[in-house]
């Protein structure tokens, strides 16, 4: 399957992230909040200009930059 | 009659402070979005003959330096001056939570889990097994719905229970978690480091390791203001 960067998603998308390519306390905080190879997600909504992005995963809801959702590599599902 | 201190541990919006005012009957603004615990805040309860010092330590997600929350949480368990750590969990997001609870059991401090919001669990007809849960952490497991107030006369006890055989329920370092043979490898030499080190005598050895191979800031400036 095709491994892209979350931050091309769209509303409504689904998939599993594979890898996180942020260093230090950044990729440490994603991680913290359940941004873990395997895991899987859906994309919620964007905000109304566009930053940050609402995604479910593991029964949270989290919003993150665009900025950092393209270092986290995903594959779709579908 | 003896005072019991204990630090109250939880990610934001586990229903620590609630949870922290069910106990010692403080009535702490409590405001329903996290992040609104930045102080430690410190009430009092009696738990029989003794009196309980309980310790609010701001809610997070981990215990890494990413935050001041972070740091004030982290830096208060390694000070020494907590017996033991009643962390709270939101029971109805176990799995993240308990990313959180791994870090308090490699402090190496007793840790009691409550498992907090379990009305939620119930109605979302999820099942959680108390038993295998205690027995995986090897650390004890209570439930609770703090809102409800219910799960205060159980956390007490366990509290009691804990702190007068505080041996039987403070694990060997190396029984907490056990990561690959490669890490273990490396995190064994790294232990043995700083254990024969007279300087570090304050601090687990196996919690410092772990946090150097993690890459944790603060650690390794906790190691350079020790040497």
């Amino acid at each position: 399957m095709e491994k892209i960067s979350l931050n091309k998603l769209k509303p409504g998308d689904q998939g599993k992230i594979v890898n996180i390519f942020l260093q230090g306390a950044s990729g440490r905080r994603l991680m913290d909040l359940g941004f873990i190879p395997g895991n899987e997600f859906t994309v919620v909504r964007n905000a109304p200009l566009v930053d940050p992005v609402e995604l479910e995963i593991k029964d949270s809801n989290i919003s993150i930059r665009h900025e950092e959702a393209r270092y986290i590599e995903v594959v779709v599902n579908g | 009659m003896a005072e019991i201190t204990v630090a109250v541990a939880g990610q934001p919006n586990s229903g620590k402070s609630t949870m922290f005012n069910l106990l010692t009957g403080a009535r702490q603004y409590i405001a329903n979005y996290p992040g609104v615990t930045v102080e430690k805040k410190t009430g009092y309860l009696k738990i029989g003959d003794d009196k309980g010092k309980l310790v609010d330590l701001p809610g997070t997600y981990s215990l890494s330096s990413y935050s001041i929350e972070e740091t004030v949480a982290r830096d208060y368990l390694l000070s020494g001056q907590a017996d033991l750590v009643l962390n709270i969990i939101d029971a109805s997001n176990l799995e993240r939570s308990l990313n959180l609870t791994l870090q308090l059991l490699e402090i190496g401090l007793p840790v009691i889990v409550v498992l907090n919001m379990m009305d939620v669990v119930d109605k979302r007809k999820i099942k959680i097994d108390l038993k295998k849960l205690s027995q995986k952490l090897n650390t004890p497991v209570v439930k609770a719905v703090a809102k409800q107030a219910k799960g205060k006369t159980e956390i007490k006890a366990m509290i009691k229970e804990v702190y007068y055989n505080i041996k039987k329920y403070s694990r060997p370092e190396a029984e907490i978690i056990q990561y690959s043979p490669e890490l273990e490898a490396d995190l064994e030499e790294l232990t043995a480091y700083f254990k024969a080190d007279k300087r570090f005598t304050n601090y687990s050895a196996r919690w410092l390791a772990v946090r150097i191979m993690a890459g944790d800031k603060h650690a390794e400036k906790l190691i350079r203001e020790v040497s």
